[in-house]
Order: C-alpha cells, then structure tokens, then sequence
C-alpha cells in the first residue's frame, strides 16, 4: 500500500513537471512552429527528389513507394532532432538557478527527469502531426487505423523521451551550453544515417550495418514503417521493447547526473 | 531536551580544491530567525544547500525537526522552502503558475490550493501582478515572488539565502518586513544567509559569523557586540582636567589628553550619558560636546576573524544583477 502510493506520488510529480513545461510552451508557441519546418522540407524536398531515382526501388522492401518507406523515417528523424538538443535547456535551467530550486522539493530526481522527457514527447506529437498531415497531402498511401495511429504517437512520444534522457544524460557530463550545442550535432547525423530512415540497411556500406541494428533509431523507423506502410506488425514487440529499454537506461543515467549538475 | 528546529554536528564539506565548510556545529531553536553571517566565500550557501539535501555533505550530520537530512531527504525538504540565493522564479510563466506549480510538488490538496495561493500571493502584495509574466518584473518583485513559492506550503522551516542582495533600500525594507511578519505571525523557524552586518543586526535573533568554512562566533547580535567591549563615551570640554573629574565620578578613561578630550567604555551609554552630565557640571566641568559610539557587527567581525567584511556595494551585489537572467557557468 505505501510502495503504491510512492509509485502514484512518483507518477503525479512526474506530469507537475511535464505540466510546468506544457505551460511554457503554451506561452511561447512560435517554436513548435518553426520546428514543423525542417521535417516538411525533408519530405517534400529531399522526399520528392529521391523518388525519381528507379534505382532505389529495388532495395525498397514490400513493394513500398520511396515516399511510403521515407515518411516513418522523417517521423523518427524529426522527433530525434529535437530531442537530442533537450538537454541544452536543462544546462540552461541549472545555470538560471531554477533546477537547484526544483530539486529542493519533495519531487525526486528521476520524477523530474521523468517530467521533462514526457514534455518533450508532447512536443515530438506536433510534429508528427504536421508530418503526417504533409504527406497525406502528397497523398503518400500510410496505414490509417486507430491502431497504427496510436501505435506511432506512442513510438513518437518514446522515441522523444529517449533520446531527450540520452541528451540530459550527456548534458549532466558536459555542463555548457556550447559544448552540449556540439554533442548533439554530433550525434544525430551517425544516429541518423547509421538508421534505416532514408535508405534500407540492405545498401548500407558492410561497416555500417552493425551498428545500424544496435541503433535505437533503427527500431523505431521500422515500428513505424510496419504501423504505416506495409502493415507487417510481427517484429512490433521486439521493436517496442528495445525502444522501451533503451528510453529506462537512459533515465537512469540522466537521473543519476542530475544529482551531480548542481553540486 | 526540547527539539530543536535545526542540529548541525560536525559538518565538513571537501571540494576538489577548497573546504567550503570546516567542522561547523550550531543548533536553531523553532520560531527563531538565525543568521548565518559572513563574506564571499565563508560556506555559507554549501551549509544551506547541505542541510537541503542538494548536497552530500563530506563529514559530519545534520537534523531538521529530528529527521536527518542524508536518511530522509525527501522528508526533509517536504518541511522546508528554499529562496536560493540566484534567481529561480521561472521567467516563462505567470507568477501564479510559478505558485501553482510549487503548490502541486509540496503536494499540496487541489482544494486548498487556489485560495492558499491568493493568500500568499496577497501576503507578498503580488495579487495585481498575479497573471503577468515574471520576465517582466523588478528584482524586488521577482524577489517576493519566489519568497511566495517558498511559503506557499507553509515550511516549518525557512531557508533565505541572502533574501536581500540586489534590491534597493525600499525593497529592501519590504522584505525585511516580510521576514518579522512571518516569525511573528506563523512561528516559522527562518534561516537566512547575508553578508550585510545591517540586516543581520535588524532581522536576526541569533547570528553565527562565518568564515573560509569556520563558525568563528555564535550569538545573540547584543552579545556579540558588548564582547566587543562597551559602547564608547567621547567628551569634549574646554577644561584641561576633565579627565580627572571623569575618574572622580567612577569612570574609567581609555584615552585622556590635557586639552580635555577624553574617551570611556561604558555599558548602556544611552542611560548613563545624562548622570554623566550632570556630574561633571556639579564639578564645575563645562563639557562642550558628547559622543556615543555603539559597537557595529563590523568591530565584532573584526574581533572573531581578524578581518574587515566589504562594506556597501560589495562584489557580490554587483556581480549579479537579479533581472539579468544570465549567470556565467562555470
Ligand atoms: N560546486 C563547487 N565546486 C567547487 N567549489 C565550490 C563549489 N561550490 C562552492 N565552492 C566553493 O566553496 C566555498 C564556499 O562557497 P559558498 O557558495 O558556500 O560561499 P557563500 O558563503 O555562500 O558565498 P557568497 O556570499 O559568495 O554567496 C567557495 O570557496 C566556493 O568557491
Ligand atoms: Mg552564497
């Protein structure tokens, strides 16, 4: 009875968190905006080029247009952008003193580092919107049941959290602005191109691949093609389990550096 | 023996490069204002963070209404609110939301709360300002406010790390008032931190004067002075001997020069200055001026740590500019 009441006080301090981040959001909206931009760009620019090359289609599997097998890929691709600067803002609240303040309440570590992923998985949901949104106007052909559609939301809201606890992990090590601005652009292009978003691991370079498969990226892209284009959901529960396992290590980690960013 | 409201044993705090705090150990009894006095650097704010259980102290404990802080922190810092020394009122959200959301992680009931943040927010005379973006407010707003976070869940215990730093004098006042009234009328034990002897001396009931990590003193502000030594009578009278009817009268002089200047420690000048008078007029003394010099925190520092604190505007103050949502990281 007292662990369950932990477990609910944990959980409710928690959505505080993602609730205090919300808040802010809603204040300042023009950066949910502008963050719709890029991923259209790739859909509709990079996307709509790379159609035209008939070579690529004969390493597509399941007979998918490049659009269909691209839109889950710029779906995960745009979470991952994001997320992966998350900690930048973390770096930011410590420096303005105002997480020295959040972790003098009765609120744990790992509740806040629980809080402020969820936000961050909110904030991924807007622009998975406006991708899917883009692509049924390119009337790209996606999967579109209730199940598919809560199947990528809770992809898209995981994925965020996981690489937003990934960002925060990395941000309690390195502790400025600058250099975290560096890490994440350091990470997402490996994460991004050793992942089957944009092209099928089939034509990666032989060095690639294996790190490919133990890209967290790679699961998620794949999720969310079987969710919206070819409709084959048997690796699903692999694909959900190494997405969730990655997303608690990583919350360890960052709720273990979070004790160290302020002392 | 009674409870106390806060125990600090022993405390050590070993930095890479520095022992932030030394072996330090003072207790608070509850309803009282504690000042934790001292210059840059004296390990003032390790010793707030410590008992808030931000940090893990390197030696030593410490107990918050009998609960030790390194057991039981979340406990602990249920008690407590926090106004950090730098700001930490959130700039993107209304100063109700930033209540609000303090409100929610002290946990407290979703019916009490809206009428317990009007209280508060009416208590810091912010009622008017409540839905406005904090990004917009004056240092001494932006002060009130998160004086209002802290005490929006009634602590029992309050922790001001230097509640005044950057105001102006009328700000000033304002908070200095705030604090009294929170002792007076809630009984909340308060624990402050300063480096301005003025404001220790106003708001404090007991004072513990810090330095490079050590207690050097602990007492009440009218004790530590009088160990000083007494409050120093000047008279100056045209008549060479004063000195000497001076002596006649019980006094003794600590300096004494023929041109009928003289200089005496007393206790409670203010009382005696008028027999003093009259006593050297009956001997025919005709005194021309008198001065009385009470001894300052200042002479006290002095005393405990063989230095001088910075007066006025000191590095700290200027180094920070509360609006200023910047602050260089290290
Ligand atoms: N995270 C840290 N790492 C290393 N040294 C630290 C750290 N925090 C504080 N110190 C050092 O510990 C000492 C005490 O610092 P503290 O902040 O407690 O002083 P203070 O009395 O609050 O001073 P101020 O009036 O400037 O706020 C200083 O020498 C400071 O440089
Ligand atoms: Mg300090």
């Amino acid at each position: 009875m007292k662990a369950l009441k932990a477990v609910g006080k944990y959980f409710s301090n928690a959505l505080i968190i993602t609730e205090l981040e919300l808040r802010k959001i809603r204040h300042d909206q023009t950066q949910i905006w502008v963050r719709m931009v890029q991923p259209a760009l790739w859909l509709a620019i990079y996307g709509l080029t790379m159609s035209k090359l008939s070579g690529m289609s004969s390493f597509i599997p399941a007979n998918l247009t490049y659009l269909q097998f691209m839109t889950p890929g710029v779906l995960a691709q745009s979470a991952l952008f994001v997320a992966i600067f998350f900690g930048i803002n973390v770096v930011w609240e410590r420096d303005l003193g105002l997480l020295n303040k959040l972790l003098s309440t009765p609120a744990s570590r790992s509740s806040i580092i629980l809080g402020k992923a969820l936000s961050a998985g909110v904030r991924g949901m807007f622009q998975a919107v406006a991708v899917i949104i883009l692509a049924l106007i390119l009337k790209v052909h996606l999967i579109m049941t209730p199940l598919s559609i809560i199947g990528v939301f809770v992809i898209i809201v995981l994925v965020s959290m996981c690489f937003a606890c990934l960002s925060m992990a990395i941000a309690s090590l390195v502790k400025t602005r600058e250099r975290m601005m560096g890490f994440g652009q350091v990470m997402t292009m490996p994460l991004f191109f050793a992942s089957s978003a944009i092209y099928p691991i089939a034509i990666m370079p032989a060095w690639i691949k294996p790190l490919a498969y133990v890209n967290p990226l790679t699961y998620v892209v794949e999720a969310m093609r079987d969710l919206l284009a070819t409709g084959n959901l048997h690796t699903l529960p692999l694909d959900f389990l190494v997405i969730a396992a990655a997303t608690v290590l990583f919350l360890v980690l960052a709720s273990l550096g979070l004790k160290k960013m302020v002392s | 023996m009674e409870e106390k409201a806060i125990v600090v044993q022993n405390l050590g705090k070993q930095y890479p490069h520095v022992k932030a705090v030394d072996n330090v150990s003072f207790t608070v009894d509850k309803g009282e204002i504690f000042g934790l006095l001292g210059p840059n650097g004296a390990g003032k704010t390790t010793t707030i963070r410590i008992l808030l259980t931000l940090i893990q102290p390197t030696s030593g404990e410490t107990l918050i209404y009998n609960i030790n802080t390194a057991k039981n922190s979340e406990d602990v810092r249920r008690m407590c609110g926090y106004v950090p020394q730098d700001v930490s009122a959130d700039g993107d959200l209304t100063a109700y939301e930033n209540v609000l959301i303090s409100a929610k992680l002290y946990g407290m009931p979703a019916k009490e709360r809206k009428s317990r943040i009007q209280e508060v927010l009416n208590f810091l005379e912010l009622t008017e300002r409540a839905h406005d973006m904090v990004n917009t407010f004056s240092g001494g707003m932006m002060r009130r406010l998160e004086i209002a976070q802290a005490l929006v869940n009634r602590p029992k215990v309050l922790f001001l790390d230097e509640p005044s730093i950057g105001l102006d004098p009328n700000a000033r006042r304002i908070i200095w008032g705030l604090i009294k009234k929170l002792r007076d009328e809630y009984n909340t034990t308060i624990m402050m931190t300063t480096h301005d002897m003025g404001e220790a001396d106003i708001l404090c009931d007991r004072i513990g004067i810090m330095n490079r990590g050590h207690l050097a003193t602990i007492g009440k502000p009218a004790e530590l002075k009088s160990a000083v030594g007494g409050d120093i009578i000047t008279i100056n009278s045209s008549n060479p001997n004063c000195f000497q009817k001076v002596k006649e009268l019980g006094f003794s002089t600590i300096t004494n020069s023929p041109d009928g200047h003289c200089d005496l420690i007393v206790n409670n000048g203010e009382t005696l200055i008028p027999q003093l008078l009259d006593g050297l007029k009956a001997r025919g003394i005709q005194v021309e001026s008198v001065s009385l010099k009470k001894p300052t925190l200042d002479d006290v520092f002095l005393k405990y740590t063989g230095a001088r604190i910075e007066e006025g505007d000191t590095y700290a103050e200027t180094r920070r500019s509360r609006r200023a949502f910047t602050r260089r990281t290290k």
